[in-house]
């Protein structure tokens, strides 16, 4: 049981940088960062359930929040370079 | 409810599966971060949800709780910046693959600059 539910999230972490590789454009990219960081939310909570440490939980809110400053900034920096690349294509 | 907790956990791992399904499934960068923010968050929340069920403590709830309104908290506010970078980034040269409001954006943006 624990084997499937950690293969299972893993099977999710392998989508998530299939799409990082592959993404035609750096937004796709950024959404799929979005994905491995809720997959490593999701190991979290699993390591924590499984070796019954309750430390575990705390490094998965250390996670979410480095995970929504770094979509943030990722997502901003994309967002304004494109800008600047159209604004300046003919 | 060491049963139940494991149900609500297998539901959110299934929620998170069909999240990063959804990237491969969906076409466009726009619905791609839709299907990965909205069903990655619920995901998230049942997976948080039911490790504390699991455990069963108070030290075990309010951490899960904290992580459930951080994700409730910041989630959209991440959906909403990566809609902007997506619809940014399809650029006219793109030809296919470019749908809604996504041109129009693009053209607004030409004819101002």
């Amino acid at each position: 049981m624990t084997n499937l539910l950690v293969w299972l999230v893993l099977g999710c972490v392998f989508l998530g940088v299939l799409r990082f590789v592959r993404g035609p454009s750096d937004a796709d990219r950024i959404v799929a960062l979005d994905i491995l960081f809720s997959a490593a939310v999701a190991m979290c909570a699993l390591a924590a359930l499984f070796s019954q440490r309750v430390l575990f939980l705390d490094i998965a809110i250390g996670v979410v929040l480095i995970g929504f400053v770094a979509t943030l900034a990722w997502a901003r920096l994309v967002e304004s370079r494109d800008l600047k690349k159209f604004e300046s294509s003919p | 409810m060491t049963i139940l907790g494991m149900g609500v956990l297998i539901v959110g791992i299934m929620a998170l599966l069909l999240a990063s399904i959804g990237l491969f499934v969906l076409q466009d960068a726009l619905s791609r971060q839709h299907a990965a923010t909205k069903a990655g968050s619920l995901g998230i929340v049942l997976i948080v949800t039911g490790t504390a069920v699991i455990g069963g403590s108070w030290a075990w709830w309010w951490r899960a709780a904290l992580i459930v309104v951080l994700t409730w908290l910041t989630m959209p506010m991440a959906s909403h910046v990566l809609a902007r970078a997506a619809i940014r980034g399809q650029l006219p040269e793109d030809g296919e693959g470019s749908i809604g409001g996504g041109n129009m954006a693009a053209q607004e943006v030409k004819t101002k600059g």
